[in-house]
């Protein structure tokens, strides 16, 4: 884990309004926040994918995050070898995993966008040399031969 | 009259293939992230709508079919994508207001797609450097056919990883 290179984390606690966690997640361009107790122990986390049913079901955003939050997360220790956060991104389909110390307190983000930064940066060779979008629409467009 | 045969010079001809040399990999993650296709990888399951499809249907379709991003297509041709990312900073604060607006107000238009024959690095590099999350999958007739996600590209190359 000492390779990945981590994510912030944003904490809330749990009687925060989603509609704050939903401006935390904007300004840092973050998917997910932590909820975490007054020791900032883990107690749980909000994506965004979780505003789907918040929005369907009419419930107003100025409503405690707690009532919102998922119970299931992935955490893996800043010890752990990488391959630990795919297990646990394939077992429970999630696509954050929060990296804890040795107390249980989130230290990190991490996830699918991590794993696949840190495969490109070793491999640089194969991945950063790929032809980019820009590129395409270049060639795509150039003249004569 | 006999014709007298050709003398054969030895520098006419030019093996173009004379100094290639074999991609020398390190290890099999390196060599599947060359050598292997988009399509040998499990693509995720994908959902389009029309343009004209509402807000909050899309928002349904989503939440019914527990997926974080959509197309939006027309007899095939991709038009659009629509991800959980774009509900948090285009939908959320304006739900109410907008619910009944088409999906084509709030989608990425034009977005960028790999072909089932393009390699795992193609990919990898498009969501690492580029920072799309989602890659929807084309074949030769720019049809869609699959969407990828990052997870599905790790799962593949999970198997190529050291322990």
């Amino acid at each position: 884990m000492s390779e990945l290179e981590l994510r912030y984390v944003i904490t809330v606690h749990r009687d925060e309004s989603v509609r704050h966690c939903i401006q935390q997640m904007r300004s840092y361009g973050l998917g997910c926040v932590v909820v975490v107790d007054k020791k900032n122990i883990l107690e749980g986390k909000f994506t965004e994918r979780l505003l789907i049913p918040l929005l369907l079901s009419g419930k107003s955003l100025d409503e405690p995050v707690a009532k919102h939050m998922s119970t299931d997360w992935g955490a893996v220790s800043t010890e752990d070898p990488i391959v630990k956060v795919i297990e646990q991104m394939e077992s429970k389909k999630l696509r954050f995993v929060i990296v804890v110390n040795s107390k249980g307190q989130p230290v990190g983000l991490t996830g699918q966008k991590g794993v696949a930064e840190y495969i490109a940066e070793h491999f640089p060779r194969r991945v950063k040399v790929q032809e980019s979008q820009a590129t395409k629409i270049f060639l795509d467009h150039r003249e004569g031969a | 009259m006999r014709r007298r045969r050709r003398s054969v010079d030895d520098s006419e001809f030019q093996d173009p293939l004379k100094n290639y040399e074999t991609p020398a990999y390190n290890g099999d993650l390196d060599r599947s992230l060359m050598e292997g296709k988009i399509r040998d990888i499990k693509i995720t399951p994908f959902t389009a709508v029309l343009p004209e499809t509402t807000i909050q249907d899309a928002l349904k379709e989503m939440c019914d079919s527990s997926i974080a991003c959509l197309l939006i297509a027309r007899e095939g041709k991709l038009l659009g994508i629509f991800s959980v990312r774009d509900v948090l900073h285009r939908v959320v604060e304006n739900y109410d207001r907008i619910m009944n607006d088409p999906i084509s107000d709030v989608m990425t238009p034009n977005p960028t797609a790999v072909y089932r024959t393009d390699s795992p690095a193609k990919a990898l590099n498009l969501m690492a450097d580029s920072g799309f999350r989602h890659l929807p999958i084309l074949n030769v007739d720019e049809k869609v056919v699959g969407i990828l996600g990052p997870r599905r590209v790790t799962s593949y190359l999970r198997d190529f990883l050291p322990d």
